[in-house]
C-alpha cells in the first residue's frame, strides 16, 4: 500500500490515536487532525505542493466548530474531491442520508468493525487514485493540444466535423497541401497512429465546426 | 379508606343535580309565598355555585337560564308587597344569577388550564433535563468506546503479523487502559449527577408531601379519568428526608403509574382507572410508601430490567426514570422495589422506604 495516505479528522485524541494505530497495523500511513480547519491549512500546503499521492480521508460528524457534514459541504465549494468516510457516535438517517447524498463513501457508527473502516479506506483510495489517473490522462491530452499551433488544431476540427481535406482547405483559405500536411503534424504531435485515434484524443477540445460561408 | 365508600362519580352527580333541583324548587317556593320586599331568588347564586363544580358549562349556562326564568315566573306569581320594590329585587336577584354563573365558569375555565400548564411542567422538568442528558451521555461514553474497540483491533493486527510486533501491540493495550479509566470516570460522573447533592435532610409530613405531586399531576390524572384514593396508616411519624428529592420520586412514580394506565385499552376489563397511595411504618425509623397502579402490570422479564439504566418499555422513554429513584432513596439509605399487586388484580405497586423520625413530641 505504498504512496497513500489517509488523513483522520476527530476531535477526541485517543479515537483519532486508535484509528491512526489501526491503519499504521495495515501499512497505511495516517494523519490525525483535531480539527477541519487545522486539515485544511494542511491540506492547502500539502496539495500545492501537489505529489499526486491518493488520499482518503476519515471524518468525524460530531465536532465542535464546524460539524463533519458542514465541512464535506465546503469541500463541495473548494472542489475538493478528496474521498471522505464518515464515522459517527450516534448517526440518524437524515444525517447518513445527507452524508450518502454528498458523495461520501461510507457512513460507519462508532464503535465500528475494523474490517468496515478499512475496506471503506481502500474503496475510497481506490476512488481517488482512478480520479488523479484519469486527471492525469486529461492533463497529458490538454498538454498535447496545447502544443499544436493554431493552424494544425484548425484542420483538426475540420476533420472531426466530418470535412474533406479540399473543403478545410477551402474553409481556411489554404491549399490542400498545407492542410495534409498540417494533419500529418497534428497525428504526430498528439502521437496517434490512426485517424480514429487522433478524433477520440482532439474530441473533448475541438467543439462544434462552423464552416465560413 | 373513606374514599373507598364513597359512591361512583355518575351516582354521586344524580344525586347532587337531585339536591339542586329540590333547592330551586324551595327557593321558588319562598320567593313566590314572600312578599316582594324579600329578595329570596338571590339563593339561587347558591346552586350556581355547587353546580359549577360538578356540571359541564353547557348544563350550568342552562341552570342559570332555569333560575333567572323561575325568577321572573315568582315574580308574576307573588300576591303581596310593593311591585316597585319587587321589581328592583328581582332585576338584582337576576343580575346576581348571571354573574354568578358567569365568574364560576371562568373560575372552573381557569383551574383547568393552571392543571394542564402544572401536568405540562411536570413532563417537561422531567423529559427535557434527561433529555439533553443522555445526549451527552451517549456521547461521552461512546467516544471512548469506539477508541478501546479500535486499539483493540489494531492491537490484535500488530500480534498476528510475523513476527509479532509486541512493542506496539503493547502501546494499544495502554491506550484501551486508559480509555476504559476515561469510560469509568463519565459512568462515575454521570452517577454523581443523578445523585445530585447530597440529600439535605429535614422533617417534613411524606403524606402531604405526595398529595403535593398528586395535585401536580391533577391535570393527568383528571384527563384520563383515574379515581386517586390514599391509603395512609393513623399516626406516622415525620419522614426524615429531602423534601424536593422524596417528591421527585413519587412525582416520577405518578408518571409511571399514569403512563401504565394509558398503555392498557381503556375499553378493556378491569373497570375504573385508578391510583392508590398507601403509607405505612414497617420499622420504629421506616416509612414505606407504595404507588399502586391498575396499568398493564409488570412481566417477570420487564420486572428483572426496570432499574436499569437507560432501559424503558416506552417508545420515548430514555430509561432514566426508576434509576434515578433508586440513586435518590440509596442516597437517604432507603429502597425502591416493585411488586405486582397485593391483592391480586391487574397492576404494579411501586415501594420506597425512607428513613422516619423516631416518635418525639410532635
Amino acid at each position: 500500500m505504498n504512496g497513500a495516505r489517509v488523513y483522520v479528522i476527530d476531535d477526541d485524541a485517543s479515537v483519532r490515536a486508535a484509528i491512526e494505530d489501526l491503519l499504521a497495523s495495515v501499512g497505511l500511513a495516517a494523519q490525525g487532525f483535531g480539527s477541519t480547519a487545522a486539515f485544511l491549512a494542511h491540506w492547502r500546503q500539502a496539495d500545492a505542493a501537489g505529489d499526486g499521492t491518493p488520499a482518503c480521508l476519515v471524518l468525524d460528524i460530531r465536532m465542535p466548530g464546524q460539524s463533519g457534514l458542514e465541512f464535506q459541504r465546503q469541500m463541495q465549494d473548494l472542489g475538493m474531491a478528496l474521498p471522505v468516510v464518515f464515522i459517527t457516535g450516534h448517526g440518524d438517517i437524515p444525517m447518513s442520508v445527507q452524508a450518502m447524498k454528498g458523495g461520501a463513501i461510507e457512513f460507519l457508527t462508532k464503535p465500528f468493525r475494523d474490517q468496515d473502516l478499512l475496506d471503506a479506506i481502500q474503496l475510497g483510495l481506490g476512488r481517488d487514485r482512478d480520479r488523479r489517473a484519469q486527471a492525469q490522462v486529461q492533463a497529458l491530452r490538454r498538454a498535447r493540444w496545447d502544443s499544436l499551433s493554431p493552424g494544425e488544431q484548425a484542420v483538426v476540427r475540420g476533420v472531426a466535423a466530418g470535412r474533406l481535406n479540399k473543403q478545410i482547405a477551402a474553409d481556411l483559405g489554404v491549399s490542400e497541401i498545407t492542410v495534409k500536411v498540417r494533419r500529418a503534424q497534428a497525428m504526430r504531435k498528439m502521437q496517434v497512429r490512426t485517424l480514429a485515434e487522433l478524433l477520440r484524443l482532439a474530441d473533448p477540445f475541438c467543439g462544434t465546426y462552423t464552416a465560413p460561408p | 379508606m373513606l374514599a373507598s365508600l364513597r359512591p361512583p362519580a355518575r351516582v354521586r352527580r344524580a344525586l347532587i343535580a337531585l339536591a339542586l333541583g329540590l333547592a330551586m324548587a324551595a327557593i321558588f317556593v319562598a320567593d313566590t309565598l314572600t312578599e316582594y320586599a324579600v329578595a329570596a331568588a338571590v339563593f339561587h347564586t347558591a346552586v350556581i355555585l355547587v353546580a359549577v363544580r360538578w356540571f359541564s358549562p353547557r348544563a350550568v349556562v342552562a341552570l342559570a337560564l332555569a333560575c333567572i326564568a323561575l325568577t321572573v315566573v315568582s315574580f308574576a306569581l307573588t300576591p303581596a308587597g310593593l311591585y316597585s320594590v319587587g321589581l328592583v329585587n328581582t332585576g338584582i336577584s337576576i343580575l346576581a344569577i348571571a354573574i354568578t354563573a358567569y365568574l364560576g365558569l371562568k373560575m372552573v375555565a381557569a383551574q383547568a388550564a393552571a392543571h394542564a400548564a402544572q401536568a405540562r411542567l411536570l413532563q417537561i422538568a422531567r423529559a427535557t433535563s434527561l433529555g439533553a442528558l443522555t445526549g451527552s451521555i451517549a456521547h461521552e461514553v461512546n467516544q471512548p468506546l469506539a477508541a478501546i474497540v479500535t486499539s483493540g483491533h489494531a492491537c490484535q493486527r500488530w500480534l498476528a503479523q510475523q513476527p509479532p510486533q509486541l512493542e506496539k501491540a503493547g502501546q494499544a493495550l495502554q491506550r484501551i487502559l486508559a480509555d476504559a479509566e476515561r469510560a469509568s470516570n463519565v459512568v462515575t460522573r454521570i452517577r454523581g449527577m443523578a445523585r445530585g447533592e447530597a440529600p439535605r435532610r429535614q422533617r417534613f409530613d411524606l403524606e402531604e408531601a405526595a398529595r403535593d405531586m398528586v395535585a401536580l399531576s391533577r391535570g393527568a390524572l383528571d384527563a384520563r379519568g383515574i379515581a386517586v384514593r390514599w391509603d395512609a396508616a393513623p399516626g406516622l411519624p415525620p419522614a426524615w428526608a429531602d423534601r424536593v428529592q422524596v417528591q421527585q420520586i413519587v412525582g416520577n412514580l405518578l408518571l409511571n403509574a399514569i403512563d401504565a394506565i394509558d398503555a392498557i385499552d381503556t375499553a378493556g376489563p378491569g373497570g375504573v382507572p385508578e391510583i392508590i397511595l398507601s403509607l405505612r411504618r414497617p420499622g420504629p425509623e421506616q416509612l414505606e410508601l407504595c404507588v399502586t397502579d391498575s396499568g398493564i402490570g409488570l412481566d417477570p422479564a420487564v420486572q428483572a430490567h426496570l432499574f436499569d439504566a437507560f432501559w424503558s418499555t416506552k417508545s420515548q422513554g430514555m430509561g432514566l426514570g426508576l434509576t434515578l429513584c433508586r440513586s435518590m432513596a440509596e442516597a437517604h439509605g432507603g429502597r425502591v422495589w416493585a411488586a405486582p399487586r397485593a391483592d391480586g388484580r391487574r397492576g404494579a405497586s411501586f415501594h420506597v422506604s425512607l428513613p422516619a423520625l423516631r416518635d418525639n413530641a410532635a
